[in-house]
């Protein structure tokens, strides 16, 4: 569902991200961790087709990126790590925005809109300006609006940031319903135990180059470890000591 | 005691200071100095025509005998008048942001330091901010006064001084009333009740100059008597206005009167430390209670109506979504209305100008005066078109601020976006220059050909401008303006303005040919040959393709900028 060749991003003279390659799986849930400034987030833009990237290629449901961005980001739901947000819009409103952009017909809007802001405890907020939302909230919406159009592919930074324990248990359940469903879901998180708990995968990024992939067993084994959590595994990948 | 309030206020206007000295040292890459430089020329070519102005207008002064002396010194008075009111006005938007809306606040309210301390690095910072423009765009104006009065070293040092203690007291004064107003008007409001009413000054003002006739000033029939005139030049100005102290001590300092200037000074310098003294104490009793009152301001919940959804719903689904954001997120935000009042302010006085020309009186046959006035109208009327543009179109791309995130990862394409964007504001402002220009040529009486051609040409120039507002825009955002002024101030503003202003002009001199021979060959019923016919057709067709490339070319350019950048 998702495949990643080759994958690169240049800043001037640094490499913020050096030939990644990675295939997700529909109905796989796959974590990226990595120290910050690992090139996480540039490599999250440059799948959600927010930035370019400066070689290599990036591969939605079979579209490719860069020659038909329209087609393949109809097919993502994306999720900041920093909800900016229309600030002079209601949820609602934002939420019908989001709609008419990636087509939703107005018939199913209604109910799935009434859902989403049910789900993410957001409904008594629905008519209130998002200006006046904490930042849990506005995560929150961030993550409705990216619901609506039922993409094939979500791409998550951060997705625990600023959200409370019972949105985290919510979100958590919620990832897991999707994968059920077939849903690909490509996350980058610090929260290492979010991502032991939920994730199928996970790759450990440093300094823009991926030092290992696989399932938390795969990485104690390949990190020498024994049984110790994931938190070891990934300072011992890293070279990081506690 | 006195150390320390220094310390920590120099710390805390560390974070303003550092970036101005680092880029002094460090100012050798190469955009950012193409932009200095681009910069640095608008900036000393509006300063020297400031200066030839000033000169030649205080020359004129010189030679008239009697009052001349007095006139320059009744225009110095009104220079500091305005200048003061100028001041005062920017200083309270200046201290609005800097004392409550700044977004680093929250983190210097954070921080160990005293209430007053800040109060007094948030103060000097505005103050600069608030003042230096006025004082650099002044100061041609009172070199000329140097220069013709011959005035010495003296005049140089006690204008500075003068100028100096009339920001400081007029900065001290905003941050005083702001503290106040704002434990009365949330923050957020006040910046906008401060436009409102800085428009509504302004407009009445302007209406109450007009309606005086000034120009009846300077026709002899009108005088009844010299003395009456000389009488009302010498009444003195307001005694307890910080400008007649600053004119005063100017004006005694360009005739050598040192010991009156610096009498003049000391009362200003002891007025500036009294008010500054009052504001420290004020900050220290309420500063901090007003700005947690501005963290609280409450919104209210918006009333479901759907009004605009089933207005807009033939539109398809993204462009339907883009217009009714831009609709809803313009009329909900506060500082936008104003500048609306201020437009139906430009309207009324472009209009009322036009209504006031004396033609009639005029040795110049009318019907040619009129025509001759209607076709420089178009050039007048599109660049005011380009003023509104500057304000709405081009920051339309920065009014996404980050949540352009949004649009990048939409699966709209960027060009589609600019496009929705540009039709959202080519709309409503085709609707106000076509106004402009059908209301000032009926009021001009013009004939029918002027009327078809004056609004024809403005039909076609309109999308040009918009394009360069929306492309330029794009291509030179700043996501994290605070405001669309601040938007339109920068070097992409700049960038646009000259654009625009060249687009104009060279259309303006593509049609005069054409036009003045069509208008004389009309007006006296003669025919033309079949050259001038093709020279006619070659300028239209000129004019049309300018136009053409001005709606592509930006957009284009627009387009590559903003899908190239790094959010």
């Amino acid at each position: 569902m998702i495949e990643l060749k080759n994958l690169t991003k240049n800043y001037g003279t640094h490499s913020a991200v050096q030939g990644l390659s990675l295939s997700i799986g529909s109905g796989e849930i796959f974590g990226f961790i990595g120290p910050n400034g690992a090139g996480k987030t540039t490599t999250i833009k440059m799948m959600g087709g927010v930035m370019a990237p400066t070689a290599g290629s990036v591969t939605i449901a079979g579209i490719d990126m860069q020659a038909q961005p329209q087609e393949a980001k109809r097919r993502i739901g994306f999720i900041p790590d920093r909800p900016f947000l229309y600030e002079k819009l209601t949820g609602m409103e934002f939420l019908r925005f989001t709609a008419d952009i990636y087509g939703v017909a107005a018939g199913r809007f209604r109910d799935k809109a009434a859902a989403t802001l049910a789900m993410f405890s957001l409904t008594d907020w629905s008519n209130d300006l998002i200006e006046s939302y904490s930042h849990g909230m506005k995560q929150r919406l961030i993550m409705a609006a990216a619901l609506l159009h039922d993409p094939e592919v979500l791409i998550v930074d951060e997705p625990m940031v600023g959200l409370d324990p019972l949105a985290i248990i919510m979100v958590k359940k919620l990832f897991r319903q999707l994968a059920a469903q077939g849903v690909a879901i490509f996350m980058s998180t610090h929260t290492l135990k979010v991502a032991e708990d939920i994730c199928d995968r996970i790759g450990i990024l440093s300094r823009g180059r991926l030092l290992a992939v696989g399932t938390v067993e795969d990485l104690r084994r390949e990190a020498n470890v024994g049984s110790a959590d994931l938190e070891q595994v990934f300072l011992n990948l890293t070279g990081h000591s506690a | 005691m006195t150390h320390n309030l220094m310390h920590d206020v120099r710390l805390l206007l560390a974070p303003r200071t550092l970036p101005v000295l680092r880029r002094r040292w460090s100012c050798g890459s190469g955009g950012g100095r193409g932009r200095l430089i681009t910069l640095g020329i608008v900036g000393t070519l509006f300063w020297c025509g400031f200066f030839g102005i000033s000169w030649r207008v205080l020359r004129y002064f010189k030679g008239i005998e009697d009052i001349g002396d007095l006139l320059a010194y009744k225009l110095l008075s009104m220079i500091l008048v305005v200048s003061f009111a100028l001041l005062l006005f920017s200083g309270i938007l200046t201290a609005l942001g800097r004392l409550f809306l700044s977004r680093d606040l929250l983190l210097v309210h954070s921080l160990p330091a005293a209430g007053h301390c800040i109060f007094i690095a948030r103060w000097i910072d505005a103050t600069v901010d608030s003042s230096w423009m006025v004082l650099v765009f002044t100061m041609p104006v009172f070199l000329a006064y140097g220069t013709v009065f011959a005035a010495g070293v003296g005049y140089y040092a006690a204008t500075f001084l003068a100028l100096a203690l009339l920001a400081v007291i007029a900065s001290a004064l905003s941050a005083l009333g702001v503290m106040i107003g704002v434990m009365v008007v949330p923050a957020t409001r006040m910046r906008s009740v401060v436009i409102l009413m800085g428009v509504l000054l302004f407009v009445m003002l302007y209406l109450a100059i007009r309606l005086m006739r000034p120009e009846q000033l300077v026709d002899p029939e009108v005088f009844d008597s010299l003395l009456v005139y000389i009488s009302s030049l010498q009444a003195p100005a307001a005694p307890f206005l910080p400008s007649s102290w600053a004119s005063d001590s100017i004006q005694a300092a360009l005739t050598g009167s040192m010991a009156t200037s610096a009498f003049h000074l000391a009362q200003s310098a002891s007025f500036a430390v009294l008010v500054f003294c009052l504001a420290v104490i004020t900050a220290d009793a309420i500063y901090f209670k007003g700005f947690s009152k501005a963290q609280t301001a409450s919104t209210a919940a918006i009333r479901r109506r759907g009004l605009s959804e089933r207005i807009f719903r033939f539109l398809p689904g993204p462009v339907r979504a883009f217009t009714i954001k831009e609709i809803k997120t313009f009329l909900r935000d506060q500082t936008q209305w104003t500048q609306l009042f201020l437009i139906a302010a430009l309207l009324v006085i472009y209009i009322y100008n036009f209504d006031a020309l004396p033609l009639e009186k005029s040795p110049i046959q009318t019907v040619y005066l009129q025509n001759l006035f209607a076709f420089l109208n178009m050039g007048l009327a599109l660049l005011v078109l380009t003023a509104v543009a500057a304000r709405f179109a081009y920051p339309a791309v920065s009014l996404e601020k980050e949540a352009i995130w949004l649009v990048k990862s939409s699966p709209l394409s960027i060009r589609s976006f600019l496009l929705i964007k540009f039709f959202i504001y080519y709309l409503p402002l085709l609707a106000l220059t076509e106004t402009l220009i059908v209301g000032t040529n009926l009021l001009l009486k013009v004939t029918p050909f002027m009327m078809i051609l004056s609004t024809v040409t403005v039909f076609f120039l309109v999308p040009g401008i918009i394009a360069m507002g929306i492309g330029l825009g794009a291509a030179y955002p700043d996501f994290k303006a605070e405001n669309p002024a601040q938007t339109a101030s920068s070097f992409g503003g700049l960038v646009f303005m000259l654009a625009c202003a060249a687009y104009v002009a060279a259309v303006i001199l593509l049609q005069a040919g054409p036009v003045y021979r069509l208008f004389l060959a009309d007006l006296h019923g003669r025919p033309l040959s079949a050259l001038v016919w093709l020279w006619i057709a070659a300028a239209f067709a000129a004019a049309f393709l300018l136009s053409l490339l001005a709606v592509v070319l930006p957009l284009r350019f627009g387009e590559k900028r903003l899908r190239q950048m790094h959010l």
